[in-house]
């Protein structure tokens, strides 16, 4: 038990570490890099409730992220509706998508579900650019004024700086960390790793496939429009390729995939690794990294040509992470240090 | 008293019956031993009877109720389970996971599943790998681990589908006393198995297929000196 109490005060550290940040660290630029950090944990934790414990690997969370963020900010921009009311909006009508699109895709098996389930959020995706009266199309929706957030007449924020939302995605975090302890250590997470491992198994076993597949899919779809939701309101644009494209589903993926699928802390980890490193080659720190240790001089052809061009790369460097993560560490990051740890527990004896 | 009534059961693949006019019931606390050559239709019947495949035409009755049409959950859910031909460990869990799967059909608590789940692995004697990954068993635990799993769903008929095939003769002999084991506790079993001598100890009644029909039917000693099934087995000649 010494183990389990161990591991609640390193998580209570931490999460006072996270609260007190805002307090020591100016710099936007800091702030907003966590932001995007807890975006990426939400967004892979997400799935991982279906994609890791249930094991249906779906290719289509954008849908969900985007009828989340679209919902919220659609409701924000025409009704003037705030964004912690049009959630709920957000939450509501995912539930209603992932029910229908759950009773299509779950018909199907393995790689057929990954195709059923990325068409799915294709449709979502041209319907958007489409349907330009309601979603006002491929221009998107920018609405950047938030109304200040108030309880019983007294402004507690007017989000004029980073450092609400670094609240409500830590808040966030949290909350769908948390769910995905209570799935793990609850009837739940039994029966969604039973259908992940052995569909017919769990199915003699007196569980109702379809039954507990929705249940995940909505569990998963609810907390990826949150994270949508809270997309929208930070950056205050959304547009069809953002929100609904196919990238956005990898991207969800890779980070449970790289950190380790069905874990609790695979997400975080993935997270920890992919976000700075997306941020690192967009920004030509890598570059500029190489020109100031000497190694590469910024006007010589190979200078120019990462500047021109590393920025491009992330796509390309994540196909070789992910490459490098199947080869070497099927499980994932959490799976490797699992495994270390054993190696060294068993050398120890 | 008959606690599954197998009625008229027919399965057609297109063209193909693989079983046609099955009838047979299984009474309360026995052993029905299912035997026939390869390819007689006994795992066919089993997925019938078990929800896996709905019947074409006739009648399964379990506990006084029609099963026809069920799904393979709520048949468990009813008190009928089964194991399989070739193994379905939940690779990825412990053995104890494994079998709390199977006890979380009939509670909600983990604390009473795990209490459940060991019970069950203590009746298989498997204590010893409670922890193991159940994907790094041998074979001879895996089958013990199917029938841990089935059994704690808290059946009231347990269908085991050749839980013998590819043991040794000791492993086979540990199966037999387990499920000689498990009708003392008062449970109905239904048990395919292709090794003679095994089901000839084991069973109070044998029902004999042969393409996808039943041949016959009879107490081990009345089914081993039938004509008809000897030639089945060993061809005209012996009969």
């Amino acid at each position: 038990m010494d183990k389990t109490i161990l591991k609640a005060i390193a998580i209570l550290a931490v999460l006072g570490g996270l609260l007190a940040i805002p307090r020591f660290v100016d710099s936007p630029y800091a702030l907003h890099m966590m932001i995007l950090l807890f975006m990426s944990v939400m967004m892979g934790q997400s799935w991982n409730i279906l994609g890791g414990y249930a094991g249906q690997h779906s290719v289509g969370h954008a849908a969900y992220f985007g009828v989340g963020a679209y919902t919220t900010m659609m409701l924000m921009h025409t009704k003037q509706i705030a964004p912690w009311i049009g959630v709920w909006a957000g939450i509501a009508l995912v539930v209603v998508v992932a029910l229908i699109i759950g009773s299509i895709c779950f018909r199907l098996r393995g790689p057929y579900f990954v195709l059923a389930s990325i068409a799915v959020a294709e449709i979502l995706r041209l319907s958007a650019i489409n349907l330009t009266t309601l979603t006002n199309g491929a221009e998107g929706i920018l609405a950047t004024e938030l109304p200040p957030f108030k309880v019983g007449g007294a402004i507690i924020t007017d989000f004029a700086t980073k450092v609400p939302f670094y609240y409500i995605g830590l808040f966030l975090v949290v909350l769908t960390v948390g769910v995905t302890y209570l799935v793990q250590h609850s009837k739940l997470g039994y029966f969604f790793q039973a259908i992940r491992e052995d569909q017919d198994a769990a199915h003699s076993l007196g569980i109702s496939i379809s039954l507990y597949k929705n249940i995940a899919l909505v569990l998963s779809a609810v907390l990826t429009s949150l994270a949508g939701s809270f997309y929208g309101i930070y950056v205050g644009f959304v547009d069809p390729p953002t929100v609904l494209g196919l990238d956005v589903s990898v991207q969800i993926m890779l980070i449970c995939i790289i950190g380790g699928m069905g874990t609790l802390w695979g997400p975080v980890l993935g997270s920890l690794v992919l976000v700075p490193l997306s941020e690192a080659l967009r920004s030509n720190m890598i570059t500029e990294a190489l020109v100031k240790i000497g190694l590469v001089s910024p006007e010589s052809k190979i200078g120019i040509f990462l500047k021109e061009n590393l920025s491009h790369a992330h796509v390309l460097l994540y196909g070789i992470l992910v490459v490098v993560v199947i080869l070497f560490m099927p499980d994932g990051l959490m799976g490797f240090i699992k495994k270390l740890a054993k190696r060294r527990k068993q050398e120890a004896v | 008293m008959a606690i599954l009534e197998i009625k008229n059961v027919s399965k057609f693949f297109g063209g193909l019956a693989a079983n046609s006019n099955v009838s047979f019931s299984v009474e309360e606390g026995t052993i029905m031993g299912l035997i026939g050559p390869n390819g007689a239709g006994k795992t066919t019947l089993f997925n019938c009877i078990t929800g896996y495949y709905p019947p074409s035409k006739g009648e399964v009755v379990f506990d006084g109720r029609r099963m026809n049409g069920l799904d393979p959950d709520k048949v468990c859910m009813l008190g009928m389970v089964r194991t399989w031909q070739k193994v379905r460990p939940l690779a990825k869990l412990s053995v104890v996971d494994n079998v709390m799967v199977g006890a979380l059909a009939r509670t909600s608590s983990l604390k009473v599943a795990r209490e459940l789940a060991m019970e069950q692995i203590k009746v298989v004697r498997m204590e010893h790998r409670a922890d193991f990954i159940a994907g790094g068993l041998p074979i001879g635990e895996r089958k013990k681990l199917e029938v841990a799993r089935a059994l704690a769903t808290q059946p009231k008929l347990l269908l085991l589908d050749e839980v013998m095939g590819g043991l040794n003769p000791a492993e086979s002999e540990e199966i037999i006393q387990l499920i000689l084991d498990i009708k003392q506790r008062g449970l109905t079993q239904m048990v395919i198995e292709h090794d003679m001598k095994a089901i000839m100890r084991i069973s109070d009644r044998i029902v004999v297929l042969t393409s996808g029909e039943k041949l016959t039917e009879g107490s081990p000693q009345e089914v081993v000196s039938n004509p008809e099934v000897i030639s089945a087995y060993l061809g005209e000649a012996h009969a």
